[in-house]
């Protein structure tokens, strides 16, 4: 396993970096406003409250790169040498896969480091008035549950129709919360002037705290479902593959 | 000595080193600087200094691990880094779910030994999906602490503890390990970290308990790591150990009156409510230790 582990990250060392650059990147900007905006953030609450969304879109893009540059590894090996070079080793097609997985979740946390430790230096500039820790989690687990779902298509019916499908979840979670936000209870929302501020009284209302602190369980268990659905539909993915 | 063993003492020293100083500066500076203990001291600022310390801290021995290996052209074999699940996975499950259990284990003591006269729905009467939400979500927030974890025990189990079975035998080394890890803490300690600084016999008392508790949780997450060949799930227990801790549980779960009266418990009390199944856990991987000892020596 360690073997096409490496494997992997030699194919792959140029994103692979250019992921960390960019994840750097986005958590310099961070720290920068932190560091130019300190003294007017430090204790106002107002002014943390308008940088949120920001430090958010950040640490957002930082993440949005692995799943982009995940196409590459499997694209490489999208073609029918490659596969059955796959299965003609000790490991078999199963080791294949699941060192794929292994490289995605090596990258998410590399990634998560990063934004950790950057999360944590903007807590000690902003003197603890500004922690983005679950959020960080969130975005972790959310694209941890993405990858989940896009992996076994890609590798039954090719990079393509894996993007094409992941896109249509993303559609889906889209058109769920616009159906929720036209026809549930948002009166919460629409009756103040602080969206933001009764967006987070709500969700620590305790109305919804269960079903959040499944989230992180349900992403977890579904890339580990995922993988074992991967490998089952590798075999017949990989008679699909072009010479 | 043999000379192999002279190389593995002078690597340990020189890890040692790397580890034990950045406490030693930096927290006399932090209270030369603010005037008051780190841990106890009223300055916000401070407070947040404090967390930095723990973090950051928390990573030194990772970094002095990397270092060593580095210096004394060590090399990268026996890392502890890889992960094998065949065989092992009732270990990997184990280190989830003892510290659970422990957190749990330690709510019911508390009530069981401390809370006389409340009764156990009184004193923790937020058992409802609201609490069990924030406990999971707690529990699933813990991975952000997985980082400084893995940087502890990177350092202590991925490095010290290897390095000590081969210069004494092995129940020896688990204590002599915990003692050293406890006194890595001992800054820390006498910065209130844990203990606070008003006990009776501050600060040698929690030095003396930090080191004790070390010498148990150092069973527990030597054994773990030895048998999975892994640091990670090792990580895992510390980082579940350090996030859902008591005072996280009772904040979680307990009445205001039931944290104010735990609040008031001597430290004894509160280790031994604390420590009770951690300690349980440690005895069990001590004998194991010492079976596995007698084992190997009998073979030799």
């Amino acid at each position: 396993m360690s073997g096409l582990l490496y494997k992997n990250f030699r194919a792959n060392l140029s994103s692979f970096l250019f992921t960390v650059i960019i994840s750097f990147i986005c958590c310099a900007i961070g720290i920068v406003i932190s560091i130019l905006g300190g003294a007017d953030m430090a204790g106002d609450t107002d002014s943390i409250r308008e940088a949120a969304p920001v430090f958010a879109a950040l640490y957002y893009c930082a993440f949005l790169l692995p799943s982009l540059t995940s196409n590459l590894l499997f694209e490489a090996d999208e073609n029918k040498t490659a596969s059955a070079f796959a299965m003609s080793l000790p490991q078999c097609g199963k080791g294949h896969i699941q060192s794929k997985y292994w490289y995605i979740l090596i990258q998410l946390l590399t990634v998560l480091f990063i934004a950790f430790v950057s999360d944590t230096v903007i807590f000690g500039i902003l003197g603890g008035a500004f922690s983005a820790a679950i959020l960080l989690v969130l975005i972790f687990c959310w694209r941890l549950l993405l990858a989940a779902v896009e992996i076994p298509f890609v590798i039954r019916f090719g990079s393509q129709k894996g993007i094409a499908i992941k896109g249509l979840v993303i559609a889906f979670v889209v058109v769920f919360a616009l159906i929720y936000l036209m026809f549930g209870n948002i009166s919460w929302l629409i009756g103040s002037d602080d969206p933001l501020g009764a967006l987070i009284a709500w969700l620590k209302s305790g109305r919804i705290i269960f079903f959040i602190s499944l989230f992180p369980f349900l992403s977890f268990g579904a890339y580990l479902l995922s993988c074992k659905i991967s490998i089952k539909v590798f075999r017949k993915g990989a008679e699909n593959y072009e010479q | 000595m043999s000379s192999e063993k002279k190389l593995t003492l002078k690597r340990l020293v020189i890890f040692l080193i790397i580890s034990y100083l950045p406490f030693m500066i930096l927290i006399p500076i932090l209270w030369a600087v603010y005037k008051e203990p780190l841990y106890t001291g009223k300055n916000e600022q401070l407070a947040v200094i404090s967390y930095l310390v723990g973090v950051f801290g928390m990573m030194i021995p990772a970094a002095a691990h990397l270092i060593t290996r580095l210096v004394t052209n060590e090399g990268f074999g026996g890392t502890y880094l890889g992960v094998h699940f065949k065989r092992r996975a009732g270990y990997w499950a184990a280190s989830v779910i003892i510290p659970l259990l422990e957190g749990i284990a330690a709510l019911i003591l508390l009530w069981a030994l401390f809370l006389k006269g409340t009764a156990f729905g009184d004193a923790y009467p937020n058992i409802n999906m609201q609490s069990v939400g924030a406990y999971l979500l707690q529990l699933s927030f813990s991975i952000i602490i997985f980082f400084p974890a893995f940087g502890e025990e990177w350092g202590w189990r991925g490095y010290m503890m290897p390095k000590l079975f081969e210069l004494m035998p092995r129940p020896a080394a688990i204590v002599v390990g915990g003692v050293i890890w406890g006194l890595w803490h001992a800054p820390l300690t006498v910065a209130g970290h844990n203990f606070g600084v008003d006990y009776p016999g501050y600060p040698f008392a929690g030095i003396g308990l930090m080191c004790l508790f070390c010498v148990l949780m150092n069973c527990i997450l030597t054994l773990v790591t030895e048998k999975t060949g892994s640091i990670y799930p090792a990580a895992f227990m510390h980082m579940i150990h350090n996030n859902m801790n008591t005072a996280a549980l009772l904040s979680l779960f307990a009445s205001e009156a039931a944290i104010k009266q735990a609040g008031e418990l001597s430290l004894g009390e509160t280790m031994l409510a604390d420590s009770c199944f951690t300690a349980i856990a440690a005895a069990v991987c001590f004998i194991l230790f010492i079976r596995k000892d007698k084992v190997q020596k009998a073979a030799e």
